[in-house]
This record gives structure tokens, C-alpha cells and sequence, in this order.
């Protein structure tokens, strides 16, 4: 069965790309191979508000059935003035294989710093998304195995929530689970953030039901359902648990929450 | 794709409330990607109170299904008395079973078939201890319709089986047809 049927390689039970079925090579013969790529697990989550974007990640790594560490980020602040980024106001997280998800980080980070040093202005949300867009598609045949999600504050001041797949395919969306734990948050988020399936009583009879109307979510609340959402991924998923970092982007600037997750 | 368990697609969870159980299925039979019926229940009824669904290969699903009828029935003609022990007649009770037949006893919920991610990150969410039937009811209804929705191989309206102590409600869900 696809379980796990994220990892673009392969569709079956799999942890990691070391596992993946090899075709035997011929009697005699001897076969050469690279694996470039490890799938190191974990989940992210993003949500958009109407003046604020959470970001989400877990911070457990891991390869195969081990955890190499159980507080690796995979939510990073982007574009700021100085290393440590004090003043961004665009938030990356990446999931998939860490060190391709580092590199990414640092190549846009140092897009975003030249940026701001040509033009004098920080980077919009839309530009750095075109831009990180590019940079996934300029490593179309060699990619980064990397599921990305930006967050930030569009020119309006509304929560802004772009979502990626490896090759910088990408759509400006409310809200976007990624990595290992997307197939089991995805449909959480549709139902408590975009209330699909919910229909006010009474409206009609089957079809006709009157869909719940959308309406913004409190900072408040959408923290409460990032909790949630990793609860419930963390019961069900060997690669995601030990902790769980949230960057909260507003007006204000960027805070960073660190919560506990179950540790087993 | 050509594992026998996803070539036709479907969906069940099972619920437990506060004296009452649920147990819901998707309608979808699908050949892969292709949607061959939208009315393929999924749940089987053996006794007052005893409720079986399967997900799978829908030839299996046909044979498994008959099977159980007959040794239902011979159970009941050998025995004359209805299969539901008394023990679980006033006593709600899922448990799930993998294809060998491994027995999954679960407190809180049990889920099957191609939306199995979708339907654990749903209940593990949803769920919560001692629903009442109206409750439990909204709950495993919210927790499949957005799991399938998420499922290509699933879907197509649902149905939910809510069963009390003293009676049985059967309610069709109508889903998005996509």
C-alpha cells in the first residue's frame, strides 16, 4: 500500500531513498550508483490570516528509523539585515531532504540581502515567491528534493501563504500542509480553515444545502489548530514529533514559538 | 497502482460514542482512475446490531462479504439464535481487522481503504471520548467526507450507520461528485 507515497521516487512503504527497491544488474556485471538524496521525514503547515501567516514545522530529523536529532528547524526567517534576522518579514519552510531545504534557504536568503542592498526596500512576499520559484526550475533535471512553503505579508498587509513542489510549480493559497504528515493535515485544514463539508442546517436538502460561510480566523485560533493538526500527526507518524516551531508573522515582525511535541 | 488493494478505491471508518457506534463508507468503485459506479456500499449488515465493512479489491469484497453471510446463517440455524453475542449486544464495540486477519481492538476509532492517511490526521483530530449519536454522527460524517475529499480513489457520497442500544439510523451523504 502507498502509505507514505510523498517521496516522488518511489510509491510504496518507504522511509528512505536508501531503501528503495534496486534492480539487480546482470550475472558478472557490476553496477555504479549515486544516491544524492535522503528523505529525512517531518511535516510543516501554513496558515494565511487576514493580517497575519502562521508557519509550522516540526523539528524531529530523521533517516529511515532513526532520529538524528530531535530539534533541527525547518522554519527560517529570510531576508533580513543581519545574520540573525531580527527584521525579516518573510518566513521559508522547507521539508524533504534537510540539506537540500539548508541550501534553499541559504541561496534566497542571500537573494532577498542583495536585494535589499541594490534597491534599498526589503523584498514583497510575491517577488521573493516568483523568485524562489525560479530558483527550483533553474534545477529542473538536478532538484532540490525539497517540498517549500513562504510565508509572509502581501502589499495589502494580509496573511500570505505560497506553497511549492520541488520543481517551482507554486500557487498563492489560505492555507498548505507539506512533507511527510501533508496526506493526514490536508484534509484538516480544508474542513476547520475553509469549513468544506460544512453546510448550515436546514438551509436545502442534499446539493442545495447553503455551504458555511468562510470567515477570518483569529491568531488565536489558527495557533490552536496548528497544535492540533500536529497532535494528531505526531499520534500517526513515526517522522514527525519532539517539537514544534511556529513563526508568527505580523505587522509587528516575526515571533517564534517553541512548543513541546510527544517525544516516542 | 496495481496493488490489489487500489485498484478500486474506497473508504470505511468505525467510531465508538457514548453507548452508540458509528461506521461509514465511501460509495465510489473506481478501475484505477476511472469511476465505474457511484453506489458501491461498502458496509455489510449480519444481525440486529453487527455491522462489517470492507475495503479492498471489489472482487473480495463480493466473496468476503457472501462468505460471512453464509456462516452467519449457518451460525444461527446451528445455534438458533442470532450471532451477536450478549456481550457485545449492550456493549459498543469496533475493531478492525488487516487482510490476514489480524484483529485490531481500538477505544476510539478504527479506518480502512485508500484514504487511510486522510481518515487517521480526520479522527485523530475530530475525535473525541463519549459522543452522544448525534454527535458522534456529525463527527465521523465531517471526518470521512473531508478525508475522501483528499482521496482520488475515494468518494462519491458516503453512508453512515449510527447504532444504539435500541435502534439502528442509516443516513445517506450526499458528497461532491468529482
Amino acid at each position: 500500500m502507498a502509505m507514505f507515497s510523498q517521496n516522488p521516487l518511489m510509491n510504496g512503504p518507504n522511509y528512505s531513498f536508501s531503501d528503495a527497491p534496486k534492480t539487480s544488474a546482470p550475472e558478472g556485471s557490476r553496477e555504479h550508483r549515486f544516491d544524492p538524496y535522503t528523505d529525512n521525514g517531518g511535516s510543516t503547515l501554513a496558515i494565511a490570516g487576514a493580517d497575519f501567516a502562521i508557519m509550522a514545522g516540526d523539528t524531529r530529523l530523521t533517516s529511515g528509523y532513526s532520529i538524528n536529532s530531535r530539534h533541527h528547524p525547518k522554519v527560517f526567517k529570510i531576508g533580513g539585515t543581519t545574520a540573525d534576522q531580527h527584521d525579516a518579514t518573510i518566513v521559508l519552510s522547507v521539508v524533504g531532504f534537510a540539506a537540500d531545504g539548508e541550501a534553499l534557504k541559504e541561496r534566497l536568503d542571500s537573494i532577498c540581502k542583495m536585494y535589499r542592498y541594490r534597491h534599498g526596500k526589503p523584498m514583497s512576499v510575491k517577488a521573493c515567491a516568483q523568485r524562489l520559484s525560479t530558483i527550483l526550475y533553474q534545477k529542473r533535471f538536478f532538484p532540490y528534493y525539497a517540498y517549500a512553503i513562504l510565508g509572509g505579508l502581501d502589499e495589502a498587509g494580509k496573511g500570505a501563504v505560497y506553497s511549492y513542489d520541488p520543481v517551482g510549480s507554486y500557487e498563492r493559497e489560505q492555507c498548505r500542509a507539506g512533507g511527510a504528515a501533508a496526506s493526514l493535515i490536508m484534509p484538516f485544514l480544508d474542513n476547520q480553515v475553509n469549513f468544506k463539508n460544512q453546510y448550515v442546517p436546514g438551509s436545502g436538502e442534499g446539493h442545495a444545502l447553503q455551504e458555511r460561510e468562510r470567515r477570518p480566523l483569529s491568531r488565536n485560533e489558527v495557533e490552536i489548530l496548528v497544535k492540533d493538526a500536529f497532535d494528531g500527526a505526531v499520534e500517526r507518524h513515526i517522522e514527525v514529533g519532539d517539537g514544534l516551531q511556529m513563526m508568527v508573522i505580523t505587522s509587528n515582525g516575526v515571533e517564534e514559538i517553541l512548543l513541546p511535541l510527544k517525544k516516542d | 497502482m496495481s496493488s490489489p488493494f487500489s485498484i478500486n478505491g474506497g473508504a470505511c471508518v468505525a467510531m465508538v460514542g457514548k453507548d452508540c457506534v458509528a461506521i461509514a463508507c465511501d460509495l465510489r468503485l473506481g478501475l484505477q482512475a476511472l469511476t465505474v459506479s457511484n453506489n458501491f456500499p461498502k458496509i455489510f449488515q449480519y444481525g440486529d446490531n453487527v455491522f462489517l465493512g470492507l475495503t479492498g479489491l471489489a472482487t473480495d469484497l463480493s466473496t468476503v462479504s457472501d462468505l460471512f453471510r453464509y456462516k452467519v446463517n449457518m451460525y444461527r440455524l446451528r445455534e438458533e439464535r442470532n450471532i451477536a453475542p450478549k456481550t457485545f449486544a449492550n456493549l459498543p464495540f469496533i475493531c478492525g481487522f488487516d487482510s490476514i486477519g489480524c484483529i485490531d481492538f481500538a477505544a476510539d476509532f478504527i479506518v480502512s481503504g485508500t484514504a487511510t492517511d486522510q481518515l487517521y490526521g480526520m479522527c485523530e483530530s475530530l475525535w473525541e471520548p463519549n459522543l452522544a449519536p448525534e454527535d458522534l454522527f456529525e463527527t465521523i460524517s465531517q471526518a470521512l467526507m473531508s478525508a475522501v475529499d483528499r482521496d482520488a480513489l475515494s468518494g462519491w457520497g458516503a453512508y453512515v450507520y449510527i447504532i444504539e442500544k435500541d435502534k439502528v439510523t442509516k443516513r445517506l451523504l450526499k458528497g461532491r461528485q468529482d
